[in-house]
């Protein structure tokens, strides 16, 4: 499955459909549908977007080669040099350089632009389009829609800066982080950031969390597809389908207690006492160092850059 | 409410990683100090849980669907402090395997859904379940409103946190370099959201799984509720235990509303009353003779900490914020501190005088 | 090749009069006294809930009885003795416990760090520890899986590991929990190879099992526990499947069934 130098292909459904989960996150979004069959089709995309992640970062290409920890703080410091970037110049040639490190780790170039462009116009171009207005951000109006009060109110330069500005900061940013998490194994990253410092208990509980997420997701799965199952038509929205929702959760939390106790146990039969260690085996070779390098000197260029383009 | 990286400036990320840091380090040193190893599972396993409660889709009344976060739900079943841990974690899964951004932001989402939304989750459940038995209905209308008070301070944090970037940041022409948006256009769009789709989605679900529990998995439930009984057979047989004043929770309570309220210090016109400067007084007020004492204090306050705080740049006054409430926080905490000694002193006077007269 | 008939084999594990309920209400154990001889491949059979996974959890000291006592390699096992570092070390590596969970007992983010998690636990150097990993992986023929994450595993596989991470910490007595539930056939008979080779290195095994069928090739001895928690028989794994009644008594065989074997 992830038999390296092979050529990954992109999977139609990766390109065709939404991201796993809400992109987002967190806010609550409004759809309308049946939460059954939303719930069940989540539940199968994130397996299968880890599963091409975990393809891709199999693949022999110039990132998966460099040391996890020597991307990472080359991650951090690129996205705070684009965090720092005023000129849409500065932006563009870092988008560039994504794509360059793209192609250069056998990344398909196509797939890695549709995943970044699906998701930053949906969740920031029409996030910002309205702070193209005078109402929002006041400045030199462009181009008049309407007046108010005798004053033209209507595209303002400075909120089509402003907008154009914060959807590529968005897209750099992603393409950054899509290009650390696809090019490292879970595992490595895992063990990166532990030897950045973050502390045991943490890359523990997060190494263990990803493991048991997988197992529970296929608990949820059977749960809604058997209750999808028995609901003949469009699943009703009343009472008894947040009842469901509620004792759905709660199994899963019955079941969760009842396998962390038998993890537990696992793990002090293996004489586990509250400190794990961990195998390590990561040594900083010259191209790892290269690269850093590399990462520092391009974004002292950047920002210097921008300053010469913006002067401030 | 995840705010993916490119919306906020690296010194808000900084600021946000400064204020999570010590949550997160104090939270691994109770989960380790804790004698017991079964902690470790137990989180991770949570963790897992609640990035699947992002995944279960909530009917709503109005017949769509949305999401939780189930923040509040862990804090009501296994304590903030867990609470704070697994939504990390879950949100660690979120920035770094699936890619969506939000690792530099990744201090500031971990502010708002890891540590302001369990904890005042947790604090709104104590406060309305408060002497209720373990199966009363009124814990699962605390839950609701748990939930639904969770998500909105953590959605109005959000806003909070979006809406100071167009006036702390904007180049030479006035165009906003991080989200465009004001205060007074983000926490409104915000909390519509919230406080009509996302808060109910969050409320629901809290209060349904703990229905849920109520009936069907009671020794789950009682896990993080020691001493509560069970039902009101239960209560009446247990003896009301005094209420306590535990000053680290009033002195984080305090924290939290300065941090909520500190980007209101950007829109406050003019200066706060009786904070003005000699030089103020002098010009607005027309006295002309600018008592000696403030005149010599005026000057060492003025070299020794933060010299003019609003006009500086945007780092100072976060900075400045950072700090004073940090300070106002140990006060507060000493304060609490002293004061349940006092109390502790007055109770135990008389319980010891009705013990002798036995 | 038979160990059970060695008379004066070494005592092991030794319970006397264990007594455990869950919850302090639903018993477990209800005054079981047994002893684990060095070298012998013991078995305890009985229904499902009769007790015996409690026992193999006493005996790995994951949980203690409320009454009654238990001694390993002369030194009692309690939640006390086990607080001591150099006592549980010592414990640990010379018991290991395959769970009949694989899914529980698999809980590392690779194959690899899974099976060198039990190692490093008990102070191996990380360099003998990656060693000990490869020779044991390739002992059970899953060398090709150390990088996979668990959730692609499928049972048998994941079964194999579980038995790696314990077989890694070279221990003495080995516990197996219903070691062939849920198996294919070829797993199966794969498993089973390995406990006859297992004993022959010496060994000591003690399954938890109801399968009746790969009884002879896994034990010299077996006790049969009631449903009320007890002990009720011990022998040869001859003498115990001929008894018919005994079996149709503690649920093991229903009586409308033919005979075993």
């Amino acid at each position: 499955m992830t038999a390296p130098g092979r050529t990954v292909e992109v999977p139609a459904w990766l390109v065709e459909q939404n991201l796993a989960l809400c992109p987002c996150g967190c806010i609550g979004k409004r759809r309308k549908g049946g939460f059954l069959a939303k719930t069940v089709r989540g539940g199968s995309a994130i397996l299968q977007q880890v599963l091409f992640g975990e393809d891709v970062a199999g693949a022999s290409g110039l990132l998966q080669r460099i040391d996890p920890r020597a991307k990472i703080v080359g991650l951090v410091l690129l996205l705070v040099t684009a965090g720092l970037a005023h000129s849409m110049v500065t932006l563009a040639v870092m988008y560039a350089l994504t794509l360059g490190l793209a192609a250069a780790s056998a990344l398909p170039v196509g797939f890695f632009v549709k995943r970044v462009w699906l998701f930053v116009p949906i969740f920031t171009g029409i996030v910002v389009l309205p702070a193209t207005l005078s109402v929002v951000t006041p400045g030199d109006v462009v181009l008049t829609l309407w007046h108010w009060n005798g004053t033209a109110q209507g595209l303002t330069a400075q909120g089509l800066t402003a907008a154009a500005r914060v959807v590529c900061r968005v897209a750099v940013s992603i393409s950054l982080v899509v290009l650390l998490t696809l090019t490292t194994p879970w595992v490595r990253l895992l063990a990166a950031l532990r030897g950045l410092g973050v502390p045991k208990i943490f890359i523990l509980i997060i190494g263990m969390a990803y493991r048991y997420l997988f197992l529970l997701l296929g608990v949820v799965t059977d749960m809604f597809q058997a209750r999808q199952a028995r609901t003949p038509g469009v699943p009703k929205h009343d009472r008894e389908a947040r009842a469901f929702v509620g004792a759905g959760v709660g199994a899963l939390l019955g079941k969760s207690a009842q396998l962390s106790e038998e993890v537990h146990h696992a793990m002090v039969a293996r004489g586990f006492r509250g400190d794990a260690t961990t195998l390590e085996r990561h040594r900083f070779r010259a191209a790892d160092l290269a690269f850093a390098a590399a990462i520092v000197v391009a974004a002292a260029l950047l920002i210097w850059g921008d300053h010469v383009l913006v002067p401030r | 409410m995840h705010i993916p990286d490119g919306y906020l400036s690296p010194q808000t990320c900084a600021v946000g990683f400064v204020v999570a840091a010590p949550m997160l380090a104090t939270a691994a040193v109770r989960v380790k100090r804790r004698v017991k190893t079964r902690n470790v599972p137990t989180l991770a396993v949570l963790a897992a849980v609640s990035f699947l409660i992002m995944m279960f889709n909530v009917p709503i009344p109005d017949g769509t669907t949305a999401h939780a976060v189930g923040a509040a739900l862990i804090a009501i079943l296994l304590g903030p402090w867990a609470a704070t841990i697994a939504v990390t974690v879950a949100l660690a899964f979120q920035a770094l395997l699936f890619g969506d951004g939000g690792v530099l932001a990744f201090g500031v989402n971990v502010v708002n859904m890891a540590i302001v939304m369990p904890w005042v989750a947790y604090g709104a459940y104590k406060l309305v379940s408060r002497g209720a038995t373990l199966t009363a209905p009124r814990r699962i209308v605390a839950a609701f409103l748990a939930g639904y008070a969770g998500i909105n301070a953590s959605a109005l944090c959000a806003a909070a946190e979006l809406g100071i970037q167009p006036d702390l940041f904007h180049d030479a022409a006035g165009a906003p370099l991080y989200s465009p948006y004001h205060l007074a256009q983000t926490v409104p769009a915000m909390m519509l959201a919230h406080l009509t789709v996302a808060g109910l989605a969050e409320g629901i679900l809290s209060a349904a799984v703990l229905a849920y529990l109520q009936r069907a998995n009671l020794p789950l439930l009682r896990a993080n509720h020691p001493g509560v009984p069970v039902d009101a057979a239960a209560a009446t047989a247990e003896q009301k235990r005094r209420r306590r004043l535990r000053p680290g929770v009033v002195a984080v309570a305090v924290m939290a509303v300065l941090v909520v309220l500190t980007p209101l210090g950007l829109l406050a016109p003019g200066g706060a009353f009786g904070e003005d400067s000699p030089a103020d007084l002098q010009s607005s007020l027309g006295l002309s003779a600018v008592p000696t004492g403030l005149a010599r204090y005026s000057d060492l306050w003025q070299s020794a900490l933060f010299p003019d705080y609003l006009s500086g740049s945007p780092w100072t006054y976060v900075v400045s914020a950072v700090v004073g409430i940090v300070v106002v926080g140990l006060v507060v905490h000493g304060a609490g501190l002293l004061l349940v000694r006092l109390l502790n002193r007055r109770a135990t006077e008389p319980r010891e005088r009705v013990e002798a007269s036995r | 090749m038979s160990h059970a008939e060695r008379p004066h084999a070494e005592p092991l594990l030794v319970c006397r009069d264990l007594r455990y309920s869950y919850l302090e209400r639903y018993p477990a154990l209800d005054g079981v006294s047994l002893t684990v001889h060095r070298g012998e491949r013991l078995a305890l059979l009985g229904a499902n809930g009769c007790g015996k996974s409690t026992l193999l959890k006493v005996l790995d000291g994951l949980v203690f009885p409320d009454s009654g006592s238990y001694t390993a390699f002369g030194e009692p096992v309690t939640e006390d003795t086990l607080e001591d570092e150099q006592m549980s070390e010592g414990f640990r590596s010379r018991v290991g416990f395959v769970f009949q969970n694989s899914d529980a007992q698999v809980f590392s983010p690779s194959v690899r760090e899974e099976v060198a998690f039990g190692p490093l636990q008990l102070g191996l150097s990380r360099a003998e520890t990656a060693g000990r990993v490869d020779d044991v992986l390739a002992m059970l023929g899953i060398t090709e899986l150390a990088d996979r994450a668990p959730f692609q595993l499928s049972g048998g596989q994941k079964k194999k590991v579980a038995i790696a991470t314990v077989l890694v910490m070279s221990p003495e007595v080995l516990l197996f929990d219903e070691p062939t539930a849920a198996l294919d056939p070829r797993t199966q008979f794969w498993l089973v190879e390995l406990v006859e080779r297992l004993g022959e290195a010496g060994k000591t095994v003690v399954h938890a099992t109801h399968d009746l069928d790969l009884l002879h090739r896994i034990a010299d001895r077996c006790v049969v526990f009631s449903e009320e928690h007890r002990i009720v028989a011990e022998g040869t794994p001859g003498e115990i499947l001929a008894d018919r009644d005994l079996l149709v008594a503690v649920n093991l065989v229903h009586p409308a069934a033919g005979s075993v074997r």
